[in-house]
């Protein structure tokens, strides 16, 4: 089918602030929105975005399409592309736009570090966990850490959601020293927290469920 | 100028254990081309071998790996990595990897391709996810500095001796010099050279040509592996822990072809037979439409495939709109995994001091001419550990080499004065013409199936096509995230060892493990039982041949 593209650009060195430009590609419904992008940059190769795996596993195409914040790579055409074929992409909002496609990840990796994002050992860890123990944990460990969910919803001077995601994972995690202490550290008052559960498995990419605690 | 005593390039499972490892004694620095989460280690679905069980033994493990390797895999390298496996993977689990559990709350196992037990510990089909994620939380911790989408250029000489690198950071578009004692290579594959590959588009091999154009020994890269079962058409990995889980191949006709080929092992044989046999089955007109076979999960059971495969279904229902609960999954085998790259030692140690690789740009060589499902992630823990404490020992006991600015000049002046280049101007040819064509010859033929005629016409042609490439305007300019560049610097990369695979297979004139020559369809160990040592020529590479570490294994018939 032929697609009419308006894609964002933004080159700090020249523009004073970010402009569409249209390309027009011609993909089949069953291709991504990734692939439509490598065309658009075949057609350019001065458009910039991030991308690597195309299999939703390593989480660099987080943009906004047509409106809504999620993975290029797992966004098929016909899921998205209308009857009148207009697809529109830009970066995420609530990261800073650095080029085109590409944000700041900095202050995202930054807000993982606040909530001392890895497991402190005990030291009578015997090296054994029950089986649905361990599967309690799968759903929050499989987070690709793409930043979708930051750009979807917020907590205001609060911990985000992603880090919110990787600190529940490790307060379940009974070899952890912290444990359920990680939650009192992490600060989410209820309302926001009823908004984490609510929107996250909507937004997430690997549909992550927040479960209730 | 930056300095750090260790610089570890590449930020997946192998440039992450050798950073951690490392970070207890040494200043280090983690240089990746992407966000280290987004390497892609965390691709990997299957698990990690390790013998764990009591019925199982390390010497069944080596003696696996070996004969999976068709006898070509380093013996004492392959002791090193089963004998290290079962501790890291219990370093692992106290580190915070959430690995499948048995009842008794013990690691469960499950069986992989060409393995005499079921020795892969998993995190369901996420594997590599998992422990990726953990090894960057531990990053973290240790506080190892990071520098996220830098690339590396070119490697810094004393001498001999390596005294830093020069980088390139993607966001500011600037140059940097960073002083170092040891450089660790952990930059993956070269998946991207094929047309069909499972692998990421970060995946271009830069560090293997990097190491390569520094005068590097690289070793048996026609050795190329082809997954047996990714999706028709995109290529994506569909993991053989759906075949481990009790997965069947079958063609149009509906039957089990497997047993026509390894009647023992079936679906579970080495991936090197089972991509052949589906080829085989294709070829001879037993292909669905004559184009690929299913691989059927129907009778496994929605549960079964929920915990144990959930990745496997998504990917299936996502890019080949199909529930494999019900419907069997249309499979060709694609590009997967090198088991050539850069030779080192059991320490990692390559023939240049100071420069060290681990992980797929390696060739230790502990997969031979065909890799196991489950090793390559075991590899780049154990091998990763390693390079670290070798780093550490060089460090401690090497001088810093001096790298004064009139050192570093004739270095920075020719990246300059492509950074500073304007913009391009029209022409014909592309980075993305030669790339394409470079990639149709190698999945053509340099693929599965390879014969003389073929090999030579692709070195031939590959030599044309890297004449075309130094007549390519680079796409200049000083913007930052400027993927045109990098894009042009990468096809370079894959240009230099497209070169070396093509080469090495026109040379080895028998077939054994991945590479298999119809005009020369045996295993030949009176004159082939060798590796193929590579390294830059004056005009085109220079091939010789290496011993292969036999201890215990003499070479027998490799049938499953």
């Amino acid at each position: 089918m032929s697609l009419s593209l308006k894609i964002s650009r933004f080159n700090p060195e020249v523009d004073r602030e970010p402009y569409f430009q249209e390309f027009r590609v011609e993909m089949a419904g069953c291709q991504t929105v990734l692939d439509v992008l490598m065309e658009a940059w075949r057609q350019d190769p001065g458009l910039s975005f991030r991308r690597s795996c195309r299999s939703a596993i390593c989480g660099s195409c987080g943009v906004t399409i047509n409106g809504v914040p999620r993975l290029a790579c797992q966004t098929l055409i016909r899921e998205i592309a209308g009857h009148n074929g207009r697809i529109t992409i830009q970066p995420l909002p609530h990261f800073r736009q650095l080029k085109d496609l590409v944000v700041d990840l900095e202050p995202f990796f930054d807000s993982l570090k606040a909530i001392v994002p890895w497991l402190i050992t005990r030291w009578d860890h015997d090296g054994c966990m029950a089986p649905e123990v361990s599967r309690r944990m799968e759903g929050l460990a499989s987070c690709i850490l793409c930043g979708v969910c930051d750009a979807a919803f917020s907590n205001p001077g609060g911990t985000k959601p992603a880090a919110f995601v990787k600190g529940l994972r490790l307060a379940q995690d009974p070899r952890d020293v912290l444990n359920e202490a990680r939650l009192h550290v992490m600060q989410v008052p209820p309302v926001i927290l009823k908004l984490f559960i609510k929107k996250m498995p909507l937004v997430c990419p690997k549909k992550i469920k927040i479960p209730e605690i | 100028m930056l300095i750090h005593e260790v610089l570890v390039v590449g930020g997946g499972l192998a440039g992450l254990m050798a950073a951690l490892t490392a970070s207890e004694k040494s200043d280090v620095a983690v240089l990746s081309k992407v966000y280290p989460t987004r390497s892609h280690s965390g691709a990997a679905q299957g698990g990690f071998n390790a013998v764990l069980g009591e019925d199982d033994s390390i010497a069944a493990h080596i003696f696996d790996t070996v004969k999976g390797s068709d006898y070509l895999g380093d013996q004492d390298a392959i002791e090193v990595l089963c004998s290290e496996g079962p501790e890291l993977i219990l370093e692992l689990e106290h580190m915070g990897v959430l690995w499948n559990r048995n009842p008794g709350g013990g690691l469960a196992q499950r069986s992989l391709g060409g393995a005499g037990f079921p020795r892969a510990c998993f995190a369901a089909d996420v594997s590599g996810h998992v422990v990726l994620h953990t090894l960057f939380e531990k990053a973290l911790e240790s506080g190892v500095k990071v520098y996220p989408e830098w690339h590396l250029l070119e490697l810094l000489f004393e001498g001999e001796q390596i005294a830093g690198a020069l980088v390139y950071d993607l966001a500011r578009a600037k140059l940097e010099i960073i002083r170092c004692k040891v450089v660790i290579l952990a930059t993956g594959g070269y998946g991207r050279a094929f047309a069909k590959t499972t692998n990421a588009y970060a995946n271009t091999g830069d560090g293997m040509a990097i190491a390569y154009r520094a005068g590097a020994l690289l070793s048996d890269m026609e050795f190329v592996q082809f997954h047996p079962t990714t999706l028709f058409g995109t290529n994506i990995l569909i993991s053989e822990a759906a075949r481990g889980e009790g997965g069947y191949l079958r063609n149009k006709d509906g039957e089990r072809f497997m047993a026509r080929y390894a009647p023992q092992k079936m679906e579970l044989a080495p991936r090197d037979l089972v991509s052949r046999a589906i080829f085989k089955e294709i070829k001879e007109g037993r292909g669905v439409e004559g184009k690929y076979v299913h691989l059927d999960l129907t009778h496994l059971g929605e549960e079964l495939l929920q915990q144990r495969l959930p990745q496997v279904k998504d990917l299936a229902a996502r890019y080949a709109g199909i529930d494999a609960a019900w419907t069997p999954i249309p499979i060709e085998p694609a590009q997967h995994y090198s088991m050539g790259g850069v030779r080192t030692d059991i320490w990692g140690m390559t023939s240049i001091p100071g420069l060290l690789a681990a992980g797929e740009v390696a060739n230790v060589s502990v997969h031979g001419a065909n890799r196991l499902g489950g090793n390559s992630l075991l590899e780049t823990v154990v091998f990763g550990r390693r390079a670290g404490q070798t780093a550490v020992r060089f460090a401690e006991k090497q001088p810093w080499a001096s790298l004064s600015p009139a050192d570093v000049t004739p270095y920075l002046e020719p990246w300059d004065s492509l950074l500073a280049g304007k913009a391009q101007g029209k022409q014909d040819d592309s980075p993305f013409k030669i790339q394409q064509e470079a990639t149709l010859l190698m999945t053509r033929q340099v693929g599965v199936f390879r014969d003389g005629p073929g090999l030579e016409d692709a070195v031939k042609r590959m030599a044309e096509l890297k004449e075309r490439y130094k007549k390519l305007i680079p796409p200049a300019g000083k913007q930052p995230y400027n993927y045109g560049l990098i894009h042009y610097l990468e096809l370079g990369y894959l240009l230099d060892l497209c070169e070396l695979i093509a080469g090495g297979a026109l040379r080895r004139t028998e077939s054994r493990g991945a590479h298999f020559r119809l005009d020369c369809p045996w295993r030949d160990d009176r004159n082939w039982l060798c590796h193929t040592i590579s390294r830059q020529g004056e005009r085109c590479p220079e091939f010789s041949d290496g011993p292969v570490s036999v201890t215990l294994y003499i070479p027998q018939e490799r049938g499953y």
